[in-house]
């Protein structure tokens, strides 16, 4: 039988138990989650430092968030499409401009493995994100769909869940304001030649300061 | 020598609701007209109907019974797409008309394991087909097919599990006909034991002397030799629907059916396919044809049916469909792939390529394509689609997969934007401030396209690093070409 406690134990004995405990049976509000999951690093120590896991989480919905194209977002993501194993799609579901093949084959991408995909109607293109990232032979998605509802987010949600593959989906900055059931949020916008990162949700506690990451 | 007797009960009618989920009362006269019922679905018979009625007076009890006239074209073609089918098992196969099947199993049973686990691997099998059987094993084929019929009767050995067997399996037999089985009938036998023992002189002096040909046949004591089936060398098998629908999810329920049926004929000749063909038969219209094509070839139909769910869901019918028909013409030499336990590269090449695929067959071919590269330094030549529909799987590509010479050369010498517009679009030189050295790119005069330009790194007001030209022909207006995103 436990003594009851006579006094509040002060903080640095707490931090001792709670350490000596096993990994992953008290989770403490202050720490960001320890995944599971497997995660594919970014290929920024800075970035990767603030993400759950160290990485992009590789079974998870992953919401990108700017206003028009070109303000790094592909920079982000190269090393991850740089490192896709030769097996695997990169799949770029309506991308809005045109990925310029010399540049992302300088960028260490395999073109052979980029497949582009443009369906005719809105529709067509909620389903074939959710077929890609659910058919586990993807490395990434990169989906471009327009006003996503959140029964749609949902099951790109599952679908990256059941193929353990990284969804990327690009909305617009105005989307930040509506929940989403993705399990991180990026804010992108352009900072005098750096890519600025604002994290608006991970799993974990918020992140006050925003990121800076050297892109060009 | 083992023999296994699968045994189609009531094959006019199982040729009607094979493709059925829920079988309705259904009921098969024969083709003569004014002739009895010869089969009755369950839930006819439920309700009173029983084969050997006439066709009025069961329409008199049940008004919604559908009725069919036997289609034995339909049911010699189902017992060729059994036989076809349990080539998968052992290549010795013979028809036993009018309703079964034979397969020789002694040389494949410790492929199998024992003669149990094939049989139930057949009776799983027959059900995914649609098909419902009864099997029955013995030494020699007659008595495997009379034990499918009557079961095994319990007995010392198999020799004297026949002597117990009825009478009535000697329906059957050609040789013995009406006369005899009336005579032996007429002298109060019950068992084929009986009819062994009687005297051979006095069966012989009456014309009967068939009955102990068979049974010696059955008892193996005299040689039973039987043709062996030859599958056909393409595929192509019907399936009717007695009510005709245009569900796709009632569609691919029976399709289903069939294809399970192409895969057993794939294994049977260790073939693959890589495309296959589905006709929608209409009744009074052109029959509907939908193409099936896969990536790579492919021996186990899943990929078929997720790519056929597609194309059913899309498909707009005219009429409805009364039968479905699977062709597959041209069948491709498989190379056989060791199973391993984990997850390999083959696996993993073979869902990108079923993924290419779904992709394809609902969005269409033009929908889906590759990037590929080109030696040109036009920016809106250096890049070209690729076509995705000859593309096997990502690894087919990795000859391609690097950048062509010309490019690498340019590598850190000239940067390039990831993103490219599609067209150049003309900006205002003043919202932009420019980057670098202009980039010179004045090519193309061999063709209809020729490019004097003056690229430039520039920023614009949002920030974003942007790639602008400037067109050297008057007016020398400026245009936006790409974002380094």
């Amino acid at each position: 039988m436990a003594a009851p406690l006579r006094h509040a134990p002060s903080a640095a004995p707490l931090a001792a138990l709670l350490d000596a405990l096993p990994a992953g049976s008290v989770w403490q509000a202050s720490r960001i989650a320890d995944h599971a999951d497997t995660c594919h690093p970014s290929g920024f120590a800075a970035l990767d430092r603030e993400l759950p896991g160290g990485g992009w989480p590789a079974g998870a919905l992953i919401e990108l968030l700017l206003d028009q194209p070109g303000v790094g977002e592909l920079s982000l993501l190269l090393p991850l499409l740089g490192g896709a194993p030769a097996e695997r799609w990169i799949t770029l579901v309506s991308p809005p401009l045109l990925p310029y093949a010399p540049a992302l084959a300088d960028a260490g991408v395999a073109l052979s493995r980029l497949l582009l995909v443009r369906p005719p109607q809105a529709r067509d293109a909620v389903w074939a994100a959710r077929q890609a990232a659910a058919s586990g032979s993807c490395a990434a998605v990169l989906a471009w769909l327009h006003m996503p509802d959140n029964t749609a987010l949902r099951r790109l949600q599952l679908a990256a869940e059941a193929g353990a593959t990284p969804l990327f989906l690009f909305r617009p900055l105005a989307a930040a304001r509506q929940s989403s059931p993705a399990a991180l949020r990026l804010c992108l916008t352009p900072a005098a030649g750096q890519l600025r990162v604002d994290i608006l949700k991970r799993r974990g506690p918020p992140l006050a300061r925003p990121l800076l990451l050297p892109i060009r | 020598m083992l023999w296994l007797a699968i045994l189609l009960p009531d094959l006019p009618l199982q040729v009607f609701t094979r493709g059925l989920r829920d079988v309705p009362a259904i009921a098969i006269t024969a083709d003569k007209p004014g002739a009895p019922l010869i089969a009755a679905s369950a839930s006819a018979q439920a309700a009173g109907i029983r084969p050997g009625q006439h066709a009025t007076s069961a329409s008199a009890l049940l008004p919604e019974l559908r009725l069919h006239a036997r289609m034995p074209r339909r049911e010699a073609e189902a017992l060729n797409e059994i036989a076809s089918w349990a080539g998968r098992f052992t290549p010795r196969v013979s028809l036993s008309s009018p309703d079964a099947v034979l397969l020789e199993i002694a040389s494949c049973l410790r492929l199998f394991g024992s003669a149990h686990d094939i049989t139930t691997q057949v009776a799983s099998g027959l059900a995914a087909l649609g098909f419902h059987a009864r099997i029955g094993l013995a030494p020699t084929p007659l008595a495997a097919r009379w034990f499918a019929r009557c079961g095994h009767p319990a007995g010392e050995d198999w020799l004297q599990a026949i002597d117990q067997l009825p009478l009535s399996v000697l329906e059957d037999e050609a040789a013995c006909d009406a006369d005899t089985r009336a005579l032996l009938a007429g002298l109060g036998l019950h068992s084929l034991g009986e009819a062994r023992d009687l005297p051979a002189a006095g069966l012989a002096r009456r014309g009967a002397q068939a009955v102990r040909h068979c049974l010696a046949r059955a008892r193996g004591e005299m040689p039973d030799p039987r043709p062996w089936f030859e599958a056909a060398d393409t595929f192509s098998h019907g399936l009717e629907l007695p009510a005709p629908t245009h569900h796709s999810e009632a569609l691919l329920f029976a399709a289903r059916r069939l294809l399970a049926s192409l895969e057993g004929w794939l294994q049977a000749r260790h073939a693959a396919i890589d495309h296959c063909q589905l006709i929608l038969e209409h009744a009074h219209r052109p029959h509907s044809r939908l193409e099936l094509v896969l990536g790579q070839p492919c021996r186990d139909t899943a990929g078929l049916l997720a790519i056929l769910r597609e194309q059913l869901a899309r498909l707009v019918l005219e009429a409805d469909v009364g039968a479905l028909r699977l062709i597959a013409d041209r069948p491709l030499a498989a190379i056989a792939r060791t199973g391993v336990l984990f997850d390999d590269v083959g696996t993993l090449r073979a869902q990108a390529v079923l993924l290419l695929d779904r992709l394809r067959a609902r969005l269409g071919q033009s929908s889906v394509h590759l990037l590929a590269s080109q030696p040109d330094h036009r920016p809106e030549s250096a890049w070209r689609q690729g076509d995705a529909s000859c593309a096997g799987s990502p690894a087919q590509y990795t000859c391609s997969a690097h950048a062509p010479p010309l490019a690498r050369e340019h590598k850190g010498l000239h940067v390039r934007p990831l993103w490219l517009l599609p067209e150049p679009r003309p900006i205002e030189r003043a919202d932009y401030v420019l980057l670098s050295e202009a980039e010179r790119i004045e090519c193309g005069w061999w063709d209809d396209h020729p490019v004097h330009r003056d690229y430039y790194l520039a920023n614009n007001t949002g920030q974003a690093l942007c790639w602008i030209f400037q067109a050297l022909d008057p007016p020398g207006r400026w245009f936006l070409h790409g974002y380094f995103a």
